[in-house]
């Protein structure tokens, strides 16, 4: 029986080396060398000519693909719901994008698109647009047997309403076809010391959860564990003993492990933008995970599996 | 590729005629991790050697079209892609000397997913680039 996690890398990772000192081509080298299988995506920042790149990329996309032995993973789109200053989209407009999305991310063979929806506050309670624009696309993401998962992140908890509104959605239409997506920066139980999430000074000191962590205990994935689909495995520094200095893998990874995921844990990695900083970062985050989840398999009975 | 920082190097120039200067130019990478449709992008304001040239002033250059403000903010379809330059024009009556100048850049993004009281975000880059020409 296999029963292990599957490995990916988000491409987000790379933000700042891509378009200075790495090319998408780069970046497949890098990504399959650490092993993984899946490679994740920014629809709008990796597919040149967004929504409509040229069919010569096309063809090179899954030539690399197949080239790397890798599979599409997650496609990341954005729903900028306050897309004028002075107007939000309407829930039509939303659903239009999700839509454009859901064929962009078809026709490149993913099997998640992740909708980040503008906010209406500072728990980031999603604009109301997204529960009909959504539901409007349940069918057609049926048809592209893909499933739509917006992701739970810091400062939202797993147990918080937005969450809970998102697991009343599926409870109510009974979809196959929307799910969640944790990110584990959710997790996060001490301060960063090296971010690199493009925020400026003002925001980090107003933010204080953003830097400090919001400390979820990984027993809540107990709550949810059975809507998601596919995780993030954000993270900002892990030092040269394989230490990460902000998220608790050690608690992570028997969690999951106990709870049978079998899914995607796709690096994002959130540090030091330095050039090529992040193509280390993230082998050690590879290594890390992977060593983890050999100690559980090991003392709990399960054969590793090449 | 481009420069890792913000202000690009090459691009920093005078425009209009020779002899009667109206402004400079410079080019900036998109410095988002992902596209912007030019109407997130709620203007631009330029530093040079101390002096300040407002966002409400200064023209966008993308590919082969320029935008106001006001255009901008109208256009949702536009974006600024990743791994792009857009060049800021700037107006000042007989350009910049020739030589090396303080040059900065603050270009104020609105992100819908971020906090509205995070809204918008300002991205700040300084550097030395230089002007050959008059």
């Amino acid at each position: 029986m296999t029963s292990q996690f599957k490995y990916g890398v988000s491409l987000y990772s790379y933000t700042d080396d891509l378009g200075t000192v790495m090319t998408l081509d780069d970046a497949f080298d890098h990504v399959a060398d650490t092993g993984s299988t899946g490679i994740e995506i920014l629809g709008e920042a990796s597919v040149p000519n967004y929504p409509e790149p040229p069919a010569a990329w096309i063809d090179h996309w899954f030539a690399q693909l197949d080239r790397y032995k890798l599979e599409p993973t997650n496609f990341a789109s954005w729903v900028d719901t306050r897309i004028q200053i002075d107007r939000n989209m309407s829930a039509e407009e939303g659903a239009a994008q999700i839509a454009q999305d859901l064929r962009l991310a078809h026709r490149l063979g993913f099997q998640f698109v992740r909708p980040k929806f503008g906010v209406i506050d500072g728990e980031l309670t999603p604009d109301p647009i997204w529960e009909p624009a959504v539901e409007r696309n349940l069918d057609l993401a049926h048809e592209l047997s893909l499933a739509i998962l917006p992701e739970i992140h810091s400062p939202t908890p797993i147990r918080h309403p937005v969450t809970d509104a998102y697991i009343a959605f599926i409870e109510r239409t009974g979809t196959k076809n929307f799910g969640l997506l944790i990110d584990t920066g959710i997790f996060q139980d001490r301060p960063i010391d090296a971010w690199g999430g493009g925020a400026t000074e003002e925001i980090k000191k107003g933010a204080a959860s953003f830097l400090n962590g919001i400390n979820v205990p990984v027993e809540h994935l107990d709550d949810v564990i059975r809507y998601v689909g596919f995780i993030q495995a954000k993270f900002h520094n892990i030092d040269e003993n394989l230490h990460d200095h902000n998220i608790p893998w050690d608690r992570i990874v028997p969690a999951l492990k106990r709870l049978g995921y079998t899914g995607y844990l796709s690096s994002e990695y959130e540090g030091a933008r330095d050039p090529w900083v992040a193509i280390e970062q993230v082998r050690r985050q590879h290594a890390l995970i992977r060593k983890l989840e050999g100690e559980w398999d090991a003392a709990n009975g399960r054969a590793r599996h090449a | 590729m481009l420069e890792r920082s913000h202000i690009q190097s090459t691009g920093f120039r005078n425009t209009g005629p020779d002899s009667a200067r109206t402004g400079f130019e410079f080019r900036i990478r998109q410095a988002n991790y992902r596209s912007s449709r030019l109407s997130l992008i709620e203007g631009v304001d330029i530093t040079v050697d101390g002096i300040l040239y407002p966002a409400e002033h200064n023209l966008f250059r993308l590919r082969d079209k320029t935008y106001s403000q006001a255009d901008m903010a109208a256009a949702t379809d536009a974006r600024l892609y990743v791994g792009e330059y857009f060049t800021v024009v700037v107006p000042r009556s007989g350009g910049l000397e020739p030589g090396v100048h303080l040059v900065a850049s603050a270009i104020r993004y609105r992100h819908p997913y971020f906090p509205p009281e995070f809204q918008p975000v300002v991205v700040r880059d300084e550097r030395h680039a230089t002007i050959i020409m008059r």
